[in-house]
């Protein structure tokens, strides 16, 4: 499903973030990606969302050579994947309908289809009742699982989390992942990028760590790391 | 299709989310485009002045003596043959007589002082070219004509009435060209001020998967109606000032100095919309291109 072979990848102004970078992950699994600032984690995010490219080796993604993947192709490519921030990025001046309505209407998805889809998505992380809401209106949990229902809305066979739970309390958290978990569980492969080792503990589910740009450790498909 | 009536209402929304920005755009854009179509039309009124002076400025052929009237119809078409020709009018000597007479009615000493048959006079042919450029050419082969005794030759002033008619167009194009420049630059600016507000939804757009198409027009929409509102609003300023300055020189100057609107709103109506248009729809696309190229990163938000 995602496959980093030897790459490496160094920044115009000489940072080296990632340096003969090997990962394979499984259709269907989840990953902890865990590491200090600086480690190389958001590298990697942006080379999986092919937003930046490796300077040497190769990145597959779903069948995708990322590599080799042309310009015009790569919004088609994104839309199998599902973002989430740590910083939430939903449109202040949209209510919680239409942020998740907006990344499905950039696929080109009618109106009747909109209509039909975001209120299922928003049952599923229990926003119903808030769809007429700004964002500034709701907590850091109900905001970020507005983030979760858009990044949901397309059906992506990945989704990406970049510490999904940097701006919310822990118990919130722990609700978070939990959603994240279950999404997996239906067959959406999951990376999720945290600083918090109690989540990682809780969920025992497979952990990569990586350091200075390099993969230190992997506890392997679904082993627990921290035990 | 749906996509694309979704993002024709974003335009919209976009110009009244940011109205100052764009009322600024449109009030700017204003400005240059009334500058543009000043210099525009000052430039057509001032070669319609040239091909008035032009016009006026008539060649005369005067004929060799002796002549049979046959002949000097054959040097008619002699003449018309040469090319460049726009009138021809045969003048016979009496007739030119007569027109000195009657400008010399102040002075009877003088007319007393002439044969009064005319006979001294030579029988011409006055002509209008179609092309003054080619004055000094035309006058040449005129001369060199049999049967032509001497053709008058005014080709200073022709040199200057054109001359001056190709410096009013040149700078005219260069001040139209400079301000469709400014013009571009005003709207580039004011959509890379709406992307940098919007940057945050570019973001998310890309992230989710938009293609650059989707990012842009929206963009493009918006550019184009900042252009088409302002095209629309100088075409009204300029109509009023134009028939404003056209009554007004009426009284200062002959009739027919200045073109009559009439003649000009029609391409007016045309060329300011088009080229508000053509402004808002090209100046957006620059920036749009240069910001999806440079800064449109998914975490630049």
């Amino acid at each position: 499903m995602i496959e980093f072979r030897n790459v490496y990848k160094t920044y115009d102004n000489g940072t080296k973030a990632l340096k003969d970078f090997n990962l394979y992950v499984d259709e269907g699994e989840f990953v902890f990606i865990v590491g200090s600032s600086g480690a190389g984690k958001s590298t990697l995010l942006k080379i999986l969302m092919r937003e930046e490219l490796p300077n040497s080796g190769e990145v597959i993604v779903d069948g995708h050579r990322l590599s080799t993947l042309r310009h015009k192709d790569i919004p088609y490519y994104r839309r199998s994947m599902g973002m989430v921030f740590q910083d939430f990025r939903l449109i202040p001046n949209m209510n919680v309908f239409d942020n998740v309505a907006f990344a499905m209407r950039v696929t080109g998805a009618s109106t009747k289809a909109v209509r039909k889809k975001v209120p299922y998505v928003l049952g599923l992380v229990g926003l119903n009742d808030k769809a007429r809401c700004l964002p500034k209106e709701l907590s850091g949990g109900e905001q970020q699982r507005v983030g979760l229902a858009r990044a949901l809305i397309n059906n992506p066979s990945i989704i990406i989390a970049d510490e999904p739970t940097g701006n919310v309390d822990p118990r919130m958290s722990f609700e978070i992942v939990d959603m994240l978990n279950e999404i997996n569980r239906r067959g959406t492969t999951v990376l999720m990028v945290t600083h918090e080792h109690s989540l990682v503990k809780k969920f025992r589910r497979r952990i990569i760590e990586i350091q200075d740009g390099e993969l230190v450790a992997d506890s392997g498909p679904e082993v627990p790391y921290y035990a | 299709m749906h996509s694309f009536s979704y993002l024709v209402k974003e335009g919209f929304r976009n110009i009244w989310t940011n109205r100052l920005m764009s009322f600024a755009s449109i009030g700017v854009l204003i400005c240059c485009l009334l500058l543009m179509g000043s210099a525009a039309l000052v430039s057509v009124n001032i070669t319609n002045v040239m091909d008035l002076l032009g016009g006026q400025n008539v060649i005369k052929v005067f004929l060799v003596d002796g002549l049979t009237e046959e002949q000097k119809e054959q040097m008619g078409e002699i003449i018309k043959g040469v090319g460049n020709i726009d009138t021809i009018e045969f003048v016979d000597r009496k007739a030119a007589y007569q027109s000195i007479i009657s400008r010399m009615t102040d002075q009877p000493e003088l007319i007393l002082a002439i044969d009064d048959s005319g006979d001294f006079l030579p029988d011409a042919y006055s002509i209008t070219l179609i092309d003054n450029g080619k004055y000094s050419e035309t006058v040449t082969i005129l001369q060199s004509l049999d049967n032509v005794y001497t053709v008058s030759d005014k080709s200073d002033l022709a040199a200057k009435l054109e001359s001056i008619n190709q410096v009013v167009s040149v700078v005219s194009v260069w001040i139209v060209g400079l301000l469709f420049i400014v013009s571009l630059f005003i709207i580039t600016n004011t959509i890379k001020l709406t992307m940098y507000v919007r940057r945050l939804e570019i973001s998310i757009m890309k992230s989710v998967g938009a293609t650059d198409w989707f990012i842009r027009l929206p963009f493009l929409v918006e550019g184009i109606i900042i252009g088409l509102v302002s095209g629309l609003v100088s075409f009204g300023l300029v109509t009023y000032v134009y028939l404003t300055a056209t009554s007004a020189v009426s009284t200062v100057l002959s009739a027919g100095s200045l073109i009559a609107y009439s003649e000009l709103w029609g391409w007016c109506l045309l060329a300011f919309p088009s080229i508000g248009v053509l402004v808002g729809a090209f100046g957006s696309l620059i920036s749009i291109r240069k910001y999806l190229m440079k800064e449109g990163g998914l975490s630049n938000a």
